[in-house]
This record gives C-alpha cells, structure tokens and sequence, in this order.
C-alpha cells in the first residue's frame, strides 16, 4: 500500500470512530442525569470534535485545519471552567435548592 | 524512506487516538456515575485528542506546523486535568455522590441539605 | 557554555516556527534568543538551573509513560463487559506534605491524568488533597504510591 492510500485509509477509519464518538457522547447530554454530567459530555465533545477537525486537516492536507482545532480544544476548556464555576454559584445563590 | 516511514507511523497514531477518543466516549455512557465518567474522559479523551494531533504532526511534514501540533497536544495535556478538577469540585460542593461501594463521601458538611438526586 | 545551548536551542526553535533554515533566518533567531536570554538572566542565574531543567525533563518523561498507561488502563476497564466487577470507586484522603500553591498545583494535575486516579478537592487548610480512585485496592496503596512517586518528585524539582 502507498503512503498516500494508507493515509487515506487511515483517516476514513478515524473520522468514521470520531463521528461515532460524536453521537455516543451526545447520549450522555441528552440523558444527564445531572448538569455536571452533561458539561461532562460536553468537554468531550469539544476534544473529539477537535479530534475530528485535525483528521480532516490530515485527510485533505491543508494544515490551516490545525489552528481551527487548537482553537477549539481552547473554546472548549474554558467552556467547561465557565459552566463549572456556573454549577458552584448556581448552588450557593439558590441556597441549596434542587434544579 | 523516512518519510514513507512517518507517514505510515502517523497512520497508526491517528487510528489509535481516534479509538481511544470513541472508547472515552462509550466510557461516559458506560460507567456508573460521574467521577468515574470524568476518569474516561479525561484521561482516555486527552490521549485520544493528544494523538491525533501527533499524527498531524508526523504526517504535514512542515516544522513549523508540527511544532504548532505539539504546542497544541501541550496545552491539551495541561488543561484537561484542569477542566476535569473544576467540575469534579464543583459537583462536589454541591452533593454528597454515594458511591459504588455504598462508602459516602462527605467531605464538607455545608452543602449537604439537598443531595441532587 | 549552558547559555550558548540555550541560545542555540531558542535559534533552532525560531527556524522552526517561521519554517525556514536559512542562515539570516538563524541569525535572526539567535539574536532574538540572545535578547531573551538577557532578559531572563537574572532566573537563569540560579545555580541549579541546569540540574532543575534535568529533573523537569525527566518528570516529563515519567508522565507521559503514566499518562499511556494510565489511558490503557481506563480503556480496559470501560471495555469490560462486566463492568461492576471491575470498578471499586473509592474517595481518598492524601495527607500532602508539599505546601506551595505551584506544588499542589503540579501535583494535583500529575495525579489527575495517571493510573487509576482523579484529585477532586483540596481542604481548606491545604494539607489533605482528596482523590477519586478508580480501582483502589487498598487506600493505604494509592496513598504510598502517591507520596513515593510524584510527591517527593516534585518536591525535589521545587526544593
């Protein structure tokens, strides 16, 4: 096999696993059950979209594709710090009281 | 030769980072409850992520975006345990997780009135 | 002598960012690192600089080894099918004996992304680091591990 056919073999399979990723951790935010579950699922998601974005970067060769995902694993970390720091004050204002 | 060699290399990286980032996700589904959630997804999803940017870098051939790929897996590796530790604490503050093993966890008794589930 | 590897290395660094090899281009570099240098002379002055730069290197090193299998680890247990059997989530007090908030702070992020473990939250008076356990045989384990293992590593690079 060459390089090149190797190559796309290989980011055909991984894009296939990433997208089935996708899907899978979109189960945990649909079904919860709680909010730190689903921004649990969330930060995931960001990594494996990042993930995603940098197979697509290698399947088509344009490297540009690179700075997009960096950017997004970035997006998605201070996502999670904001919505954790969301979980904490929603607690202490509502004084304990259930969502 | 060498670079026949990186490339092939970086095949199996990518392949491998994307396995490890599906099994982090079925692990999210899979497991029990949310500490042990937040073991698959950071650990099994920062390697999983981790590698396929590895694979970028040994397949582009450009130093200056390898370097940029590896820049990247770095600030991966330094905020994922980050990002995990926040929520795990913040889901802490906030209730009182019974465990597997029946062992509870009651580290602070301030936020115990209204366990969330 | 470290300082030329330092400017050296920075030269090197630069030529890879901007992605050419040229000898202006190195040049450049090296002037750039040379300005750095001068810079930070007064940090890199301290007498063990190097030996610390070794130490930091080769806890790197040690991570990265944890972190693969520590991964490997975590994809075992998800992919079991019996998947109760194999999970015994326990929380853990590690009584910690570095005080420093960059120490805790290291050591935290060390223990997060290796084997089995998770730190959750520290107490309010920095001396107890509590740790989510993944498969815990005994809790008493995991605390040695811990204080063998990473701790006196990255008291040893603060010291």
């Amino acid at each position: 096999m060459s390089p090149a056919a190797a190559l796309s073999l290989a980011s055909f399979v991984a894009l296939l696993m990433l997208g089935l990723a996708l899907l899978i951790s979109t189960v945990r935010i649909i079904i919860g059950p709680t909010l730190a579950d689903r921004v649990l699922a969330l930060d995931l998601l960001t990594v494996v979209a990042m993930g995603f974005v940098a197979a697509i970067a290698i399947r088509t060769g344009l490297t540009l594709y690179l700075d997009i995902a960096i950017a997004l694993a970035l997006l998605g970390f201070l996502a999670t710090i904001a919505l954790a720091r969301y979980i904490m004050s929603r607690r202490l204002k509502s004084g304990g009281a259930p969502q | 030769m060498i670079t026949d060699l990186l490339v092939y290399t970086g095949c199996v990286v990518l392949v491998l980072g994307a396995a490890f980032t599906l099994i982090a996700s079925i692990g999210v589904v899979r497991l029990p409850d949310l500490y042990t959630r937040m073991h698959a997804a950071s650990k099994a999803g920062a390697v999983g992520g981790g590698l396929v940017l590895l694979a970028v870098a040994l397949t582009c051939f450009d130093a200056g975006v390898a370097l940029r790929a590896v820049v990247g897996i770095v600030f991966l590796l330094l905020t994922t345990p980050v990002g995990a530790h926040l929520l795990a604490r913040a889901n802490h503050h906030i209730t009182d997780q019974k465990l597997n093993d029946g062992s509870i966890t009651q580290l602070k008794s301030r936020n115990r009135r209204n366990p969330q589930r | 002598m470290s300082v030329a590897v330092i400017v050296l290395g920075l030269a090197l660094l630069w030529a890879a960012m901007t992605g050419s090899f040229s000898g202006l281009n190195l040049l450049l570099g090296a002037a750039i690192g040379t300005l750095a240098v001068l810079l930070l002379r007064k940090s890199l002055a301290q007498p063990r600089a190097v030996h610390k730069l070794r130490m930091a290197v080769s806890l790197a090193g040690l991570f990265l080894r944890e972190l693969a299998l520590s991964a490997v680890r975590v994809a075992i247990v998800v992919l079991t099918p019996n998947l109760k059997s194999a999970l015994h989530p326990e929380i853990v007090a590690f009584p910690l004996s570095v005080r420093s908030d960059a120490e805790i702070t290291l050591l935290a992020n060390l223990i997060t992304l290796t084997p089995g473990t998770l730190s959750i939250d520290v107490s309010a008076d920095r001396s107890v680091l509590y740790v989510h356990v993944l498969t815990a045989s005994t809790s008493q384990n995991v605390i040695v591990e811990i204080a063998n293992g990473f701790e006196a590593r990255v008291r040893e690079l603060f010291a």
